[in-house]
């Protein structure tokens, strides 16, 4: 009976355990499998040659996928903290009274619902030499025309992201700002601390956790960003925009090598890894300080 | 007396059966059938849509279109072909895979159904297809693997196959009473001379973006100039002196082309010439339709065609799709009475006039079709010299192709030089291939 008793919530767990086990660890594993084979498309898995760690050495010393690696890093980084900044700035000017506010929340957060394909064929247009909204109108206050997707294509590519993504950031700092404890700021007006000062002593540190975890969040997105640099740039000119994921998909379907491109997904998922890894050893810290300080307040009291 | 009624009877039924089969046309044993076929979403399948119920209508047996955005299609198809059993009796595949599909067996090889007196039509008269394009997309295991040659066998019949042709605008040209370009030198010149000629008009859109655009546009000027990428020992050559000469000749004419020419596709390349900012188009005979389309096009009736430029010979592309019987295919010999049909001289004629890409001669010189589209007589002529080899069709190529047209961009945007940069090309071809096993021999 106890034997029993004790099994039972491990039974109750058991299908929902298998199903994750099949739906997870099967590809994942798959995929692992897969990264060490010299393996085709047009073959079977088992049909593909076993080749141990030759396609991770390759792509170590492969500087396509280096240079790939680095244009991730560069365009992930700079998204990030661009979107952080004005993210956040949106949400400390709209965090107030505003009528139709419920509205305008809506409308900023419309571009995050785009279908990504979509924004990218949308930008790519708007970037386009001739016809394009931006030199159309550069050419009509008689500025010269910006080579967009040519000289300048990775930033193009990071002000799409940006316009995409920028709500994201806003609309989680919005309800942080709005969740703040009311006493801390009013203790510091009283105090005579003017809105600067609130906003860099008081909001932004108790910010802090939840914009660290959003920036992470996003970090991870923008690493496996594909559809949107596809659309407009397909990677180029050269290998400028090219980031890691879609190389991949190219690897996988142009040149054929589904070893390669599994041994590239792994190296992207222990990066990303390590990032989730960070981020909650993060959390963790922040837990562990505000407790720290707590028992503090409390052993002071 | 009723057994002599019951053997008459009997006799009268074998005589009628005999009859019947002697009579009997090739579609009748397939008729009712349904063939599941996977096309790609292209102006050349648009047309093929509208000639199918006619198949139906003469042969009884149904066809079901599974249309896709090409990339999707070589996908499906990829997919597909590695079952046991197949869902596709005929597919449409892009010319690169050929070479895949026939080297992993997914192919039936077509000399079974020419030789089967059931199925193959006397009349289908198979010299009257045109030559580059059959062994460009058709044929395999004959030189080099993928050319026409003593080892090689047929795998698939060209079907929506394209050339290269020099578009221009017929007005510009008279306006300054320039010359049709004949060779690279003066097409060259004249497409630098339009900027200067008409302040805002580009001399020639070509295809310039990273990877397979700028790939495809040096290509297209590389065979004309007398290069290859791979000398017939497979060592790359695609660095001498006829390649640099294709990389320049590309590096002018995006300098001299529309804004913006450096990042071009090829729906950007076609948009610029369709919207009158440029003055030439050097590309793929599938455009002609969209150029006399006053839906899509500024310059329906201003444009005139010519056959590709000559170098040091003429070489134009050829490209696009052929219909092939995947492995394991449900309806095989039904499959192969459709493929015999859309590629006979009625079926190709039948899809010219409704817009598509034929694939024989005598379709180009063909009155009603000629009436119809009068550009089809150049294309014809430029057939004549559709080159199979000008890029190799080999199962590494994609990869070899994504370098070149990623390093051509870093030229085109970045001032890589040309000879640096196409050294660097061969070089790490050379590692692929080696890899690939093509030096095994030497």
């Amino acid at each position: 009976m106890n034997t029993a008793n004790r099994l039972a919530p491990y039974m109750f767990m058991a299908p929902a355990a298998v199903i994750m086990g099949l739906c997870l660890l099967y590809p994942l594993g798959y995929m692992i499998y897969g990264s060490f084979l010299d393996w085709n498309p047009s073959q079977s898995i088992g049909e593909a040659d076993f080749v141990g760690f030759k396609n991770y050495i390759n792509l170590f010393f492969d500087p396509a996928f280096r240079e790939s690696l680095g244009v991730t890093l560069t365009f992930a980084v700079s998204v990030v903290i661009a979107e952080l900044v004005i993210g956040v700035g949106l949400a400390l000017l709209l965090d107030r009274n505003i009528r139709g506010m419920s509205l305008l929340r809506t409308l900023f957060i419309l571009p995050m619902m785009i279908a990504p394909v979509v924004v990218g064929l949308m930008w790519r247009y708007m970037y386009h030499p001739t016809v394009g909204t931006f030199n159309r109108f550069l050419k009509s206050i008689g500025l010269e025309g910006v080579d967009w997707l040519g000289q300048n294509a990775l930033l193009s590519v990071i002000i799409a992201d940006i316009w995409q993504w920028t709500p994201f950031i806003f609309i989680l700092s919005l309800a942080a700002l709005q969740s703040l404890p009311r006493s801390a700021l009013e203790a510091a007006r009283i105090d005579g601390a003017t809105n600067w000062q609130q906003i860099v002593y008081i909001k932004i540190p108790l910010m802090m956790p939840v914009l660290i975890v959003t920036a992470l969040l996003r970090l991870i997105d923008a690493f496996k960003v594909l559809e949107v640099i596809l659309v407009m740039t397909e990677g180029g000119p050269g290998l400028s925009t090219e980031i890691v994921a879609l190389r991949i998909s190219r690897t996988a379907t142009e040149f054929r090598e589904l070893g390669t491109a599994a041994a590239m997904s792994n190296y992207l998922l222990i990066l990303l890894l390590l990032l989730t890894v960070a981020m909650f050893a993060f959390t963790r810290f922040q837990d562990a300080r505000a407790a720290r300080l707590a028992r503090q307040v409390q052993e002071e009291g | 007396m009723l057994r002599s009624f019951k053997s008459a009877a009997l006799g009268a039924t074998a005589a009628i059966a005999l009859a019947t089969s002697a009579i009997a046309g090739p579609y009748d044993a397939y008729e009712g059938e349904t063939l599941i076929v996977n096309f790609p979403a292209h102006p050349h399948f648009d047309a093929v849509m509208k000639i199918l119920p006619e198949f139906t209508k003469e042969t009884g047996i149904e066809v079901e279109v599974d249309q896709l955005p090409y990339l999707k299609m070589r996908e499906r198809q990829t997919l597909e072909l590695a079952q046991d059993e197949g869902e596709y009796d005929l597919i449409a595949y892009v010319v690169f895979s050929k070479a895949d599909y026939v080297y992993a067996n997914q192919l039936e090889n077509l000399a079974r159904y020419f030789m089967n007196p059931k199925l193959a039509d006397p009349s289908y008269d198979a010299d009257d297809l045109i030559d580059g394009y059959v062994y460009n997309i058709g044929f395999a295991g004959g030189n080099k693997g993928y050319l026409e040659g003593k080892t090689g066998s047929l795998y698939g019949i060209p079907y929506g196959s394209e050339t290269s042709i020099l578009g221009y605008r017929k007005d510009i040209f008279e306006k300054h009473g320039l010359e049709v370009p004949e060779t690279y030198d003066e097409m060259l010149e004249i497409a630098c001379k339009i900027p200067e000629l008409e302040p805002g008009m580009g001399g020639l859109s070509s295809r310039a973006a990273s990877g397979h655009h700028a790939s495809h546009a040096f290509l297209l000027h590389l065979a004309p100039l007398g290069g290859r990428v791979f000398d017939d020992q497979w060592t790359p050559i695609v660095n001498n002196a006829a390649g640099v000469q294709a990389a320049e000749a590309l590096k002018t004419i995006v300098d001299c082309g529309p804004e913006g020419a450096a990042s071009f596709g090829f729906g950007e390349a076609l948009g610029s010439f369709l919207n009158g900012d440029t003055a030439m188009f050097l590309d793929t005979t599938v455009v002609a339709g969209q150029i006399n389309d006053p839906k899509k096009s500024q310059v329906v009736g201003k444009v005139g065609w010519a056959m590709h430029p000559m170098g040091v010979r003429r070489g134009s592309q050829t490209g696009g799709f052929g219909i092939g019987i995947p492995a394991n295919a449900e309806n095989k010999d039904a499959a192969f009475l459709l493929m015999q049909w859309l590629t006979s001289k009625k079926g190709d004629k039948l899809v010219a006039l409704a817009g598509g890409n034929p694939s024989r001669f005598s379709t180009h010189a063909d009155a009603d079709v000629n009436a119809k589209f009068p550009h089809m007589a150049t294309f014809g002529e430029a057939l004549q010299h559709a080159d199979p080899d000008w890029r190799p069709i080999i199962p590494v190529w994609g990869k070899i192709n994504a370098d070149l047209g990623t390093t051509l961009s870093k030229v085109l945007t970045e001032g890589l030089d040309v000879q640096t940069a196409l050294d660097g090309v061969a070089e790490r071809t050379k590692a692929v291939m080696e890899e690939a096993g093509y030096y095994t021999w030497q």
